[in-house]
């Protein structure tokens, strides 16, 4: 037995010589055409870009729970993609913007799994920066992810665009100089959504709480506590941890005191709520108090609606808006894909646009002069009216959708919520200094 | 001097009584000096595969990948999270492959020493340190959690130490998150370089091929020495015992062995690879999540790699490794001319492989790989010695 093993050993490692030395002579070939590049700035990350076309990585959920999301996630790049080589849609209206590629280079695409795992996630964007020399990154559907992609963007200094991501760490502790918010936080949420609740259901109600027991859930319910006792008077009588990804909540809903109880918070997710919030009506605890949701999105509106009816929360953005900028989105979205666009589609869009943008204006893919055209940046025609990038946390001022789940009779396969109102971005927010951004400190742009 | 007498190690294990003599010590003498030349190949050959490895799945790969115009190269950072993911499965199998048990909760073994390596390096950003300070608290960890796991056999040992995992992860993510950072992750963690920061990790080995890092390097001689551990174990006694035990376990106990404690020290020493692993990972990676940590898919995924590369052989689970971190982190983002992105279909693809190997390599892509080589040198493939392939090489 063991002289076989040597034999085939010995055999093995003659081929393994004939292939190094094979792959040697491959390598010294490859190594003779190697470019320099012709820039007026040091090179940094992936910059200088070579060649005729410029990368951009697509890095949403395709597989896992919130590969849905992903799925539209990236049917908003393909399609500013598309319109960023070819015109059309927000391109022809953007200032900037050619039609013809950006800065003259077609815009190509990678795309990689996050599979909802900031881990996944992070390979996936390694091999986008390393393999494929990406300029920029986007995507991911949950803010552990983002966090995890930033961080690592903010070392290889290649730009990220955040996609659906909602903590508020993303802009407060955890932020990045290389990466960018377009979508709104939990803060923002519990300042859009409190005095909405306060004027429906009154003052001085008792408020309970349950809460996903990760960084985002942890978040949403101190933004909750802290603006529903502020603005509305309301009292918290108890919050409750409940652990990702949970199936059955009906033993930490039958502690919920339905004598006291006058508003109960599900500070859950996606999947999350959508097991929650049915379970929830299905205890009947809508008979006794009012439910509310923080922050809807399609999966978990198509999930739970049957359970949805006149509940509060908030979103990025519906397709039901009537500016131009949303008409004109929801309009070649439609003609593409037959059916509405989701928010994930629309921020998608958004930050792809806005990241080519700021190139044509800073007329280089140099990341730090990027940055600087983005940071600070006032723009409207994204579907929000006027919104700002702000520079010292990177997080867009913006307004914020409060919106009310549809009856069954009034929905349809895209209309599952209701508009209620548009918080304008005066009314929410909080300065350089306070709420989450005071903890954010941004980091190098890397030419220092 | 602990026994080299693994060549009639077979025919040892049947007999009881045999195994006994090899524990007090005796090792034979006179055919040392000719199966000693194959225990050392074991290593020979992995340190001359670890050489061309990054070149073979980034740069030819690459090539490969450019003239069929499909991007199935590897990238810089892809061998070595393969090697660490290798070193962990080494360690894994001299469990599942060799002792027969098959534990759900390595993760948590995994999880624990990459926190402890992250919180560490906050303090001494050295990586060798980092190494050993995860490994000793995944040690320690490894001994309570086996101690009370061990006690049941088969599903309930399986599912205790999935428990186990689980409890961590859910700590990490909510109520320990004060320590672990939680779902926001752990990052900010400072390798220095080796030599007291001397040499940055990340820095080029060889000027011109930018495949190879200090990083590589080191992942690699840590591969090495991981290898030649498991080669020393599996070829002394005590992991003759090992295997006695996966093959049968009232056997070893009538001839007298205390079969709790060697069960315990297989899960021990399978804690410690994972806790080298998690460490490394850490270190590669600087960022680590409690999904990565502390998942049961994590402890579900070292079961695969290993059986995919193949139980009870050393080296069979990096195979294991390599192909699934291939599929994961390069197939994944694959998109084919016609079909389009098969993004998704990762795991889809994944498992197909899964279960082609297992269905028709019962001994995994190393037993595959060994069945070819001794026919294609015209001589029979051995059959495996018991049914659930737990044969070596």
């Amino acid at each position: 037995m063991a002289r076989d093993t040597t034999a085939l050993s010995r055999r093995d490692v003659l081929k393994a010589s004939g292939a190094a030395g094979a792959a040697g002579l491959t390598g010294l070939a490859g190594c003779a055409g190697g470019g320099g590049g012709d820039s007026e700035y040091p090179a940094i990350g992936n910059y200088p870009v070579e060649g005729d076309e410029v990368v951009f990585g697509f890095n949403v959920p395709q597989s896992g729970s919130y590969s849905q999301e992903g799925a539209d996630e990236l049917r908003g790049y393909n399609l500013a993609k598309d319109h960023l080589n070819n015109g059309g849609g927000w391109v022809d209206n953007w200032d900037g913007l050619s039609g013809d590629g950006v800065l003259g280079k077609t815009v190509a695409s990678v795309e990689g799994d996050t599979a909802t795992d900031p881990d996944t996630a992070r390979q996936s964007a390694q091999r986008m920066i390393n393999r494929d020399n990406a300029i920029m990154i986007t995507g991911g559907s949950s803010s552990g992810v983002a966090i995890a992609v930033q961080g690592l963007c903010q070392e290889e200094k290649v730009q990220f665009q955040c996609c659906i991501t909602h903590s508020n760490d993303t802009t407060g502790s955890e932020c990045v100089r290389y990466s960018f918010r377009e979508m709104f936080n939990a803060y923002m949420t519990g300042q859009a959504l409190a005095p909405v609740l306060a004027e429906e259901y009154g003052e001085d109600l008792n408020f309970y709480q349950l809460y996903a027991d990760y960084s985002w859930g942890q978040t949403q319910q101190a933004s909750m506590e802290q603006f529903f006792t502020e603005v509305g008077g309301w009292n918290q009588l108890e919050s409750v941890p409940t652990p990702l990804g949970t199936s059955d909540y009906s033993s930490y809903l039958s502690d919920v005191p339905r004598d006291e109880t006058d508003v109960l918070v599900l500070n859950h997710y996606g999947l999350d709520a959508a097991n929650s919030l049915p379970q929830a009506i299905e205890a009947g605890l809508d008979e006794d108090m009012e439910i509310v949701v923080p922050l809807y999105n399609r999966l978990m509106a198509e999930a739970a609606s049957g359970s949805i009816d006149g509940i509060f929360g908030t979103a990025d953005w519906n397709w039901q808006l009537e500016d131009d900028a949303t008409q004109s989105f929801v309009e070649v979205y439609r003609e593409e894909h037959d059916r509405a666009p989701s928010y994930g589609a629309r921020i998608a869009y958004t930050q792809t646009l806005q990241y080519a943008a700021a190139v044509e204006r800073a007329e280089t893919f140099y990341p730090p002069e990027v940055i600087r055209e983005l940071e600070g940046h006032d723009y409207s025609g994204a579907g929000l009216g006027d919104e700002t990038m702000r520079g010292c946390d990177h997080q867009a001022q913006r307004d914020v959708l409060v919106m009310q789940g549809a009856s069954e009779e009034e929905q349809t396969e895209d209309k599952l919520l209701n508009i209620v109102s548009t918080t304008s971005r005066d009314d929410i927010g909080y300065a350089c200094d306070a709420g989450p951004a005071a903890e954010c400190e941004l980091g190098e742009y890397g030419d220092e | 001097m602990s026994g080299d007498r693994s060549g009639d190690a077979t025919d040892a294990i049947p007999d009881g009584g045999t195994v006994t003599e090899e524990t007090a010590g005796g090792s034979g003498g006179s055919a040392l000096a000719g199966l000693r030349e194959r225990d050392d190949f074991v290593v020979v050959a992995m340190a001359a595969a670890l050489v061309v490895f990054p070149f073979l799945l980034i740069d030819i790969l690459g090539a490969v990948g450019d003239v069929i115009g499909i991007s199935i190269g590897g990238y810089t950072g892809l061998p070595s999270l393969v090697l660490i993911y290798g070193i962990i499965v080494i360690g894994f199998n001299l469990l599942l492959g060799y002792t027969g048990l098959l534990s759900f909760g390595h993760a948590a073994f995994f999880g624990s020493a990459a926190y402890s390596a992250a919180l560490f390096s906050q303090v001494v950003p050295s990586p060798i340190l980092m190494v050993i300070v995860g490994t000793i608290v995944a040690t320690l960890l490894a001994w309570p959690i086996g101690f009370v796991s061990i006690r049941r056999s088969g599903v309930y040992f399986a599912v205790l130490t999935l428990t186990f995992g689980q409890a961590l992860y859910f700590w990490a993510l909510g109520p320990g998150s004060w320590l672990t950072n939680g779902d926001n992750g752990f990052s900010g963690i400072e390798a220095h370089g080796l030599f007291l920061g001397a040499i940055p990790l990340d820095a080029q080995l060889i000027p011109v091929f930018d495949s190879y890092t200090v990083m590589y390097a080191f992942t690699a001689v840590v591969m090495l020495i991981a290898v030649w551990v498991g080669n020393r174990i599996i070829n002394s006694p005590y992991g003759l015992i090992f295997e006695a035990l996966g093959e049968n376990e009232e056997r070893v106990e009538f001839v007298g062995l205390n079969v709790f404690r060697y069960k315990l020290m297989a899960f021990i020493i399978s804690a410690v690879f994972a806790g080298v692993g998690g460490a490394m990972f850490v270190i590669h990676e600087q960022y680590i999540h409690p999904t990565t940590a502390l998942y049961w898919i994590q402890s579900g995924d070292f079961v695969i790699m290993t059986v995919l590369g193949g139980t009870g052989s050393l080296v069979g689970p990096v195979l294991g490794a390599l192909v699934f971190e291939y599929v994961a982190n390069v197939i994944s983002g694959v998109s084919l001319p016609m079909i389009g992105s098969i993004g998704s279909l990762w795991r889809f693809v994944l498992g197909a492989v899964f279960v082609f190997i297992v269905w028709v390599f019962p001994r995994g892509i190393y037993g595959a790989f060994s069945d070819l080589g001794s026919r294609l040198l015209g001589e029979d493939p051995e059959e495996p010695a018991v049914a659930d392939g737990g044969e070596r090489e």
